[in-house]
């Protein structure tokens, strides 16, 4: 059990990419280009490089340098809610 | 200049072609039809009548030069829930909600340039072929190699057209591997996408290669792994994972 | 949310035999869906321990061994998730809460539970939604240890409510004087998450 075998919860993993609409939905332009510091290592990454899980309650997307919980997104009936406190801050270019 | 707000649109099958056992060709024309980049994607949404809704994404085939309708490839997953229903329901003629197209942090157009490494298992030879689809449309002479793993020749998605496109010897080669049951004859790779057979495919380019890698998440896994191992730059591998899709 | 209704779709089943026994809005699964929000973790169990903390006595821990000397029961319960499948008769072997109690001197101000995880995973329970046999730790399912996808080595069940309740991974219960919202508590998820009531989002 040390190892990381394969298994259905790292086959159902996808990129940050995947989430692509739901993020252009909520922020009104394609955020995968966008970079984020985690807030747990310092590293920087592209949202759409982010470690994304979307077979649950809500997306969870990880940094790929140390799995730190960098965005969740959850969307109920009334509303959309995005934490992003695993973030240090996030680098996008103006708009424009 | 302001984006269009992405929303959801029906789409109508204007068309239905099979590929290979496993998979189909779905061609949609959109009302609101926009160019998109090779590599991304569209979401589609089914609803039920007592409102349950379900989505998935699917990778665009078709080159952004083809206008007002796209091409989904879509591999039939038996126990899934929405490809068995695009594959054994929709017909021509059927309205599908989708958004798109979305996502660009894994495209490449010949603006990007090369050389190029496309590495792919099963349907997730989708993007990549909208990226030689779109290469072949703008006569780019790019050096592109694309290693494609499939579990037999009957397996492989496009395969004539891959074919074709590797006979004009505009720079592109294919390398194929058969991870079940290769050809009568076959004298090329026949197991799983590795460390050894990524050396081999991409020493011409070495470490100036763009890769994109797409598939089932544990090939894509294994394949990224492998390449970092070689060191090649990180900004220069983009990954798109499919989740638990055939291996 | 409403959206074009796809000709031939018919999503998910409430079979007619079980329909009082799916929760609103839930429908039957016969597999065993994974939840996921992170990687596996795989803490060998030479290093896995299960500690009871926060307003207690004093903590107490125990090592995978002593776990498993602790005394066991069976469980056959009915799974809600909230991401809509219910199943039905999943089979657990796994140590009552009650029996973990007994051990540790609970503070009266401590009326609240945080469980938590390997990996960061936390959610929150009532205390007395945990007592008189309503939630324990599990470490078999049908009859074999439990897989790691679903939480293995040992998860809590609280089958009473939405299966997100139900930690996997599950490293400690800390006893908390007011309810703090865990995980997915804090993100648009119903502090407390009955699905017979479709508990399902704060602000339902
Ligand atoms: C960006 C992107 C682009 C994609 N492009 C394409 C494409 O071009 N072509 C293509 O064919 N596919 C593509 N995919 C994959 C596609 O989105 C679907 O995942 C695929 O079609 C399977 O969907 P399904 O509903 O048929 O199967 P699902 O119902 O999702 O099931 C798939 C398999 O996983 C298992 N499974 C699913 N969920 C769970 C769970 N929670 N626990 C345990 N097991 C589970 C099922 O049993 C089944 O074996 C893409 C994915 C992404 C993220
Ligand atoms: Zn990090």
């Amino acid at each position: 059990m040390d190892r990381d075998e394969p298994d259905m919860n790292t086959a159902l993993m996808v990129d940050g990419n995947a989430v692509a609409g739901q993020l252009e939905q909520i922020f009104g332009r394609d955020m995968t280009m966008t970079i984020a510091r985690c807030a747990g290592c310092a590293r920087d990454a592209q949202l759409g490089a982010l470690m994304a899980f979307i077979r649950g309650p809500g997306v969870v997307l990880r940094c790929p340098a140390c799995q730190n919980a960098i965005a969740r997104i959850v969307e109920t009936p009334s509303a959309i809610y995005l934490e992003a406190r695993g973030a240090a801050y996030l680098r996008m270019a103006p708009q424009g | 200049m302001v984006q269009p707000v992405l929303e959801w649109q029906a789409g109508r099958v204007t068309a239905i072609r099979p590929e290979t056992r496993q998979t189909k060709s779905f061609t949609f024309a959109l009302p609101k039809w926009m160019a998109h980049r090779p590599g991304q994607h569209y979401d589609v949404r089914l609803t039920a009548p007592d409102g349950y809704q379900t989505q998935r994404s699917y990778s665009i085939a078709s080159p952004p030069e083809r206008l007002r309708e796209i091409e989904l490839t879509v591999e039939r997953i038996p126990d899934g829930e929405v490809s068995p229903y695009l594959h054994d329901v929709l017909m021509q003629g059927d309205e599908l909600e989708v958004r798109g197209p979305i996502g660009g942090y894994f495209v490449w157009d010949v603006r990007l340039g090369g050389p190029l490494l496309l590495v792919g298992g099963g349907s997730g030879v989708v993007p990549l072929m909208a990226m030689l689809r779109h290469r072949a449309a703008q006569h780019s002479t790019v050096p592109t190699r694309m290693l494609y793993s499939s579990r037999s020749a009957e397996d492989v998605i496009y395969h004539d057209e891959l074919n074709g496109m590797a006979a004009a010897n505009d720079g592109f080669e294919a390398f194929y591997t058969f991870t079940r049951q290769p050809p009568a004859g076959w004298t090329g790779y026949r197991r799983r996408i590795d460390a050894a057979m990524l050396a081999e495919v991409i020493k011409p380019f070495d470490k100036r290669a763009r890769v994109y890698v797409c598939g089932p998440t544990l090939l894509v896994e294994a394949v990224a792994n492998a390449l970092v191992e070689m060191e090649l730059p990180i900004e220069q591998i983009r990954t798109e994972r499919f989740g638990p899709t055939g291996v | 949310m409403a959206g074009l209704i796809s000709r031939g779709f018919l999503g998910r089943r409430r079979p007619a035999e079980v329909e009082n026994r799916l929760p609103p809005g839930q429908y039957l699964v016969t597999d065993f869906p994974v939840l996921s929000a992170g990687p596996t973790p795989h803490t060998p169990l030479e290093r896995w321990s299960f500690t009871v903390e926060g307003l207690v006595g004093s903590p107490v821990t125990w090592s995978w061994e002593e776990f498993q000397k602790l005394p066991t029961q069976t469980y056959t319960v009915d799974i809600s998730c909230v991401t809509k499948w219910t199943k039905l008769d999943t089979r657990w072997l796994g140590v009552s809460i009650d029996t973990l109690l007994k051990a540790v001197q609970v503070d009266p101000a401590g009326r609240y539970v945080m469980a938590y995880s390997d990996g960061g995973y936390t959610t929150n329970l009532p205390l007395e939604e945990m007592v008189n046999g309503q939630a324990f730790v599990a470490y078999q399912f049908d009859d074999k240890p439990l897989d790691p996808v679903h939480g293995g080595p040992a998860r809590l069940v609280v089958p009473h409510l939405y299966f997100w309740k139900s930690a996997k991974w599950i490293r400690g219960l800390r006893f908390m004087e007011r309810n703090q919202p865990g995980f997915w508590e804090s993100l648009g998820y119903h502090i407390h998450g009955d699905p017979w009531k479709e508990e399902r989002y704060s602000g339902d």
